[in-house]
């Protein structure tokens, strides 16, 4: 049973790339390739695959609102994000968008292949530029307390350190000291950095985090 | 001790007219003692006068018919020119013969009083007379001889009512110093306090003072005008240093647009066509040339975003709130201190104020790092009643004093001055406080006005 996908890059040649890196694989399916959002958009609808790859900036549409709308259209398409800038910032809100997965287009065909093999069988994955331990790939994080984890998650949806504080019944320093045991935790420079460490190693779950 | 206008004029007027009072008076007084002197001789040379025509015509047996023809004489003389009044009595009090008007001499005379003087008697109406009685030789009658304080002392020094001239004086001068004070000094006061608290190239004064006395009027139009041609300057001086900062901006964000579309593309895929011809290698050995071009076309990419992100970095079409914690986290990975962010969600802040708060918070967290020596940094950006604020805090060194940017600016330090432009490019202000040991705070206040997305002055093609 092969992965059907469909890529849309308004760059040629990185499109050319990244396609010659998914015919490398025998169980991959490249069934459509779009230059622009809208044709994407289109292709997607009537190509159903199981994954699509889309760049964030691209022409007509941005990747990030064209995958609000395959969530609800296509739900059985797992998007991935593909694009050629590092922000964290562009990884939450590919998330929030219902995208399964974040890749560079810097990455080596062997992780390009891992992450749609992932995202195809329901996954999550972040490219490890982005979200990379500050330790290095030989860091494992350690388990959040159940008080850490809560933390994170209002930190994740945006309350500061006081409503924290205010909402669970503790102090802001508390608050703070739970914070920075988080990060040290998850090799996490910042809240940002924690949430999607912490999306990477499985401590919470896409849903809990961005409900 | 401080020369205030009001206090001169005050002396101007008032010193003035009491010294002409007070000169005036002690003139009058002296005057006045003086014909009092002259009243007194005269009453008793006349009364001797007479009272020794009458001895000596009696002695002459001219008897009563000269008395009657004199007196025709000084008649004439008193009714034209002469003040006063003579009468010959008899040892009862009897009026004889008298000029005309006398009639009050017999009221006035009575027989205790001494004669061959001159005496000061008042009236039974409060009158004062001056009054001399001579014995008239042997006849056994007397001369009286009067004149009137009244008649003789002319109106300035009838006029004794002194205090009244006074106070009429001091009202006159107050009401003159009130004059003043509501035309020309009061006017120039609030003219001075206006002008002096007046931000310059900001605001205007008041055009007109309709209180004030025309030169202060005058004045004021001259200040008006002077103050609307520089508030136009600082306008276009404003709008110059505005689409300074916007063709900069916009072509910042076109060479970003440009580095991101083309080189990093084109990088991007030459490294996965370099990884792709490695893969292809029969021997299944990369070799080293094509490893070191692809750690060399990776490295270019890293700096190709890093550079682009030092331009313009194209996550600020993200919104204020992800842009902020963008930023955070490279400053924090860039600069090696904690950035925390608290921002309100939903305010979708116009480009330009998006633009304006990520370059102030970029120079400011900088400046906490490099100056303020600070391990943390707090920004903090959130909705208040007419404006949308953004704080940010460190926990630096601090510093003493007030900021002044315009010095800063001189000396070469355009940092905080570039800050400052920025806020007042977009509509708002900023405010920096500090305590020395207690860290820094940099308080951005946009108005709600011009802060939001739609309010986004037409950009340029």
């Amino acid at each position: 049973m092969s992965i059907r996908i469909v890529l849309a890059d308004d760059h040629p040649l990185t499109r050319v790339g990244i396609r010659d890196y998914l015919l490398k694989e025998a169980d991959f399916e490249l069934v459509g390739e779009a230059s622009d959002g809208i044709e994407a958009g289109e292709l997607i609808e009537s190509k159903r695959p199981d994954v699509a790859l889309l760049d964030i900036r691209m022409p007509g549409e941005s990747g990030v609102s064209l995958a609000r709308k395959i969530r609800s259209s296509v739900p059985g398409t797992a998007v991935m994000m593909l694009t050629s800038y590092d922000a964290q910032q562009y990884v939450l809100s590919s998330l929030r968008a219902g995208a399964k997965g974040f890749v560079l287009k810097t990455a080596t065909p062997e992780e390009l292949a891992r992450a749609i093999r992932i995202v195809a069988s329901g996954g999550l994955y972040l490219d490890s530029e982005v979200s990379r331990a500050m330790e290095g790939p030989a860091f494992s994080p350690e388990n959040l307390s159940a008080r850490e984890r809560e933390v994170l998650l209002e930190a994740a949806r945006g309350l500061s350190s006081k409503e924290i504080a205010g909402k669970l019944y503790i102090s802001e320093r508390t608050v703070q000291t739970h914070l920075g045991s988080i990060y040290d935790k998850l090799g996490a420079k910042n809240k940002t950095e924690a949430m999607l460490l912490a999306l990477k190693y499985g401590v919470v779950s896409l849903e809990e985090l961005l409900e | 001790m401080k020369r205030h206008l009001l206090i001169l004029l005050t002396v101007a007027i008032l010193v003035p007219s009491f010294a002409a009072l007070v000169i005036g008076g002690a003139g009058m007084i002296q005057h006045k003692k003086a014909i009092e002197v002259v009243a007194q001789s005269y009453v008793k040379d006349l009364a001797q006068n007479v009272a020794g025509q009458i001895e000596s015509g009696w002695e002459m047996g001219r008897g009563f018919a000269r008395l009657e023809r004199m007196m025709r004489v000084h008649r004439m003389n008193f009714d034209f020119s002469m003040p006063g009044w003579v009468a010959v009595v008899d040892s009862g009090g009897r009026l004889l013969v008298s000029t005309p008007g006398a009639d009050i001499l017999a009221n006035l005379w009575r027989r205790e009083l001494p004669v061959g003087t001159a005496v000061d008697i008042k009236s039974s109406e409060g009158e004062w007379f001056t009054l001399a009685a001579y014995p008239a030789g042997e006849t056994g009658w007397f001369v009286i001889a009067a004149v009137s304080w009244n008649d003789l002392l002319g109106p300035m020094l009838a006029f004794n009512r002194w205090p009244l001239f006074v106070g009429i004086t001091g009202f006159l001068g107050l009401l003159s110093v009130y004059a003043l004070w509501r035309w020309l000094v009061s006017p120039l006061r609030s003219l001075e306090s206006e002008v002096s608290v007046l931000k310059w190239g900001r605001e205007v004064p008041e055009e007109d003072d309709p209180r004030a006395v025309f030169e202060l009027r005058r004045l004021r139009q001259v200040l008006y005008q002077l103050a609307l041609s520089a508030v136009e300057r600082a306008k276009l001086m404003r709008r110059y240093v505005s689409d300074l900062v916007q063709v900069q901006e916009d072509e910042r964000s076109r060479l970003a647009r440009e580095i991101h579309d083309g080189p990093l593309q084109d990088v991007t895929a030459l490294i996965q066509q370099l990884r792709l011809a490695a893969s292809e290698l029969q021997s299944g050995d990369p070799g080293t040339r094509l490893q070191f071009a692809e750690e060399g076309a990776v490295q270019a990419v890293r700096e190709l975003r890093a550079l682009c992100d030092e331009l313009s970095p194209p996550w600020l079409d993200l919104g204020i709130e992800q842009a902020l914690h963008e930023l955070a986290g490279r400053l924090s990975r860039h600069l090696g201190l904690s950035v925390e962010v608290e921002a309100e969600g939903d305010l979708s802040l116009s480009r330009d104020v998006v633009l304006a708060f990520f370059r102030v918070v970029q120079e400011a967290v900088h400046n906490s790092a490099r100056h303020g020596q600070a391990e943390s940094v707090t920004i903090r950006l959130f909705r208040e009643e007419n404006s949308v604020a953004l704080e940010i805090t460190d926990t630096g060194k601090g510093f003493e004093g007030k900021v002044d940017v315009e010095a800063l600016r001189v000396s070469g330090h355009r940092g905080l001055a570039n800050m400052s432009e920025r806020m007042s490019l977009v509509g708002g202000t900023l405010d920096i406080r500090s305590v020395p040991g207690g860290g820094t705070t940099i308080r951005c206040l946009v108005p709600t006005t011009s802060a939001f997305a739609g309010n986004d002055r037409p950009r340029r093609p």
